[in-house]
């Protein structure tokens, strides 16, 4: 059984796109990220929510500290603008390294394996080059109840 | 030691040892200074180039090596290393923040004896690791600058390493090297060092201290900070500070137990581990010592062995006697003199380059002037001027040290640079300052 059945198409990340389109797709697809694109169209990274907003949101140094952060900080003042000024920014400066991918007629497991080895919760599928979706730990949680349903 | 004509026969074309060992302990050097390859590396190539050239044999190579000062880094930084999953830093570092009601000169103040008391128990890397990150946070949530506070925390870290044997890597060297203890380096060098502390405070108060201010509104999200929620394992808390308070112990009492540092270090960092690990099944043992080796900074262990067989070359060639001569050519013998020029040329040159390798060509070279002084224990001055130039020195630069640079680095990556030349325009004539001070106290004291 190929990965076609939980494969979610998504759109691109693309030069000159802006914050709020990467958002708009991963919420739409209800995935954590999307592969980066040259004008060629090749993958070369990727845009996670996470790594935006750690970048736009978090200093490190809250990181280290956040069991100790109290219910009233300074960075929660003035958020309408901030998030406006953050969704209008360029996506280039959240750009990571691409993500492991595999292909469409991977089996299951193999997926299952390269998120666990990865530490990851999703996995982008290219064949030939050609990017088709993501698949995340949902859909493989998917695939197994479906195979439950039919017992 | 070798005769040197016993040395150029093993050396290869015949070459001489004096030379080789000299251009060798100069290229390493320079390139360490260079600080474009990787410390350990260039100190391990270095070592070795000195027994494959034939300066040194394996057995004189690895007699070079100081086993104790190894010992006692590693078992320290193992022991550091479990403390601070604690969390335990930080809730002393918040919790001070709180005790002075988030006035922001209070704050400065308390980060400031906090981070010089940790820096004379624990090692001063680990300790602005620590408090560099609570510093940003509680300078960002009070709206003022965090360079006065990192620029205190800098000086505080320095100057409380220089208080005890374990507080600055060459107090280790050089208590190693002389057979010094935990309570020689207290009774020596911890009095001097509140004073230094407090003139250093007093001046960043005019400067900077007496101009902060904060709202009561940006003082209370202080105020709202939960301390003990940074303490994430109350039993290893309990654990880490039981045997933290035993090793102190065992190096205030190492001379009637007759343990070495390292003895002791290496002991405290096994019972830690035990403790951490007893109820733990076998599989979690593993996992949570592979973590705990993992953080110990091996890069610096091993930058110690390579640096040990370099200068135990150039020691073994002839060089630092030859130099050592020199020195006291140039100093007419004069023991007032000597001490003061290896206080402030120790000073000078750890604000340029790192204290470490200085410190261990240092110590041999000392040690080959016992004759000239009417022995090894008339040298105390001169450990003693070593020591206090080697670790105040680092204050000088923001690259005088290692704690220096962390700080820097947490800085600049919270978008408040630290940069190179105003920060020396302060810190290095302040450094002079403590130097002034260090060599009131060693010519009243000792000559």
């Amino acid at each position: 059984m190929n990965l076609d059945p939980i494969l979610i198409p998504t759109k691109v990340a693309k030069p000159g796109m802006i914050v709020s389109d990467v958002f708009a797709e991963c919420i739409r697809a209800n995935i954590p990220g999307i592969p980066f694109c040259d004008a060629q169209g090749t993958i070369c990274g990727r845009i996670t929510l996470k790594n935006i907003l750690k970048k736009a949101c978090l200093p490190e140094y809250m990181i280290e500290l956040a069991r100790i952060l109290g219910d009233q900080l300074s960075c929660m003042g003035d958020m309408e603008a901030k998030a406006k000024q953050l969704m209008n920014n360029p996506v280039d400066p959240y750009i990571l390294e691409p993500h492991i991918s595999l292909t469409s007629d991977s089996p299951a497991v193999k997926a299952l394996a390269l998120m666990e080895q990865n530490d990851t919760s999703y996995i982008f599928v290219v064949d030939e080059g050609r990017y088709k979706g993501v698949i995340t730990i949902q859909g493989l949680a998917r695939m197994i109840t479906q195979f439950d349903n039919q017992r | 030691m070798h005769d040197n004509s016993e040395l150029a026969a093993q050396l290869i074309f015949g070459w001489d040892p004096l030379w080789v060992s000299s251009i060798l302990f100069i290229a390493t050097y320079a390139v360490i200074v260079s600080e474009k390859i990787n410390r350990a590396i260039v100190s391990l190539l270095g070592a070795s180039l000195m027994i494959t050239l034939g300066v040194l044999n394996q057995k004189s190579a690895i007699s070079g090596i100081d086993f104790n000062t190894l010992g006692l880094l590693s078992g320290m930084m193992v022991i550091v290393a479990i403390t601070r999953r604690s969390g335990v830093f930080q809730f002393v570092a918040v919790w001070s923040a709180k005790k002075v009601q988030a006035r922001p000169w209070g704050i400065l103040l308390m980060l400031s004896l906090v981070t010089a008391l940790f820096s004379a128990l624990l090692d001063n890397v680990t300790t602005v690791l620590l408090i560099a990150p609570v510093t940003l946070l509680i300078s960002h949530e009070l709206k003022t600058s965090p360079y006065p506070f990192l620029f205190a925390e800098i000086f505080a870290s320095n100057i409380g390493g220089t208080a005890t044997l374990i507080g600055d890597p060459p107090n280790i060297m050089i208590g190693s090297a002389v057979n010094l203890s935990f309570n020689d380096f207290l009774l020596n060098l911890a009095p001097i060092v509140p004073l230094i502390l407090l003139i250093t405070l007093g001046i960043i108060y005019v400067i900077w201290g007496r101009h902060m201010k904060a709202s009561d509104e940006t003082r209370e999200r202080i105020m709202r900070f939960r301390e003990r929620e940074a303490i994430t394992d109350v039993t290893l808390l309990k654990q880490s500070l039981f045997v933290l308070t035993l090793v102190i112990a065992g190096f205030v009492m190492a001379h009637p137990l007759r343990l070495e540092p390292a003895t002791i270090a290496m002991f405290g960092a096994a019972l830690l581990l035990l403790l951490s690990n007893v109820k733990n099944k076998a599989s979690e043992q593993s996992e949570n010592v592979h973590q705990t080796f993992g953080e110990v900074e091996w890069v610096t262990i091993f930058f110690f062995v390579g640096l040990f067989i370099v200068v135990k070359g150039i020691e073994e060639a002839g060089v630092l006697k030859i130099l050592a001569d020199h020195v006291i050519d140039l100093t007419g013998g004069d023991i007032t003199v000597t001490a003061m020029a290896i206080l402030w040329v120790s000073a000078v040159a750890s604000a340029i380059v790192d204290n470490i390798p200085f410190v261990a060509t240092m110590i041999p070279l000392i040690k080959s002037m016992a004759p000239s002084f009417g022995g090894a224990e008339y040298l105390m001055p001169l450990w003693w001027s070593l020591a206090l130039g080697a670790c105040l020195g680092g204050n000088g630069s923001l690259i005088g040290a290692s704690a220096n640079l962390i700080v820097a680095g947490f800085a600049e990556r919270a978008g408040h640079r630290i940069h190179f030349l105003k920060f020396m325009a302060m810190a290095f004539p302040l450094m002079l300052l403590s130097i002034l001070i260090a060599s009131a106290y060693v010519y009243l004291r000792y000559l």
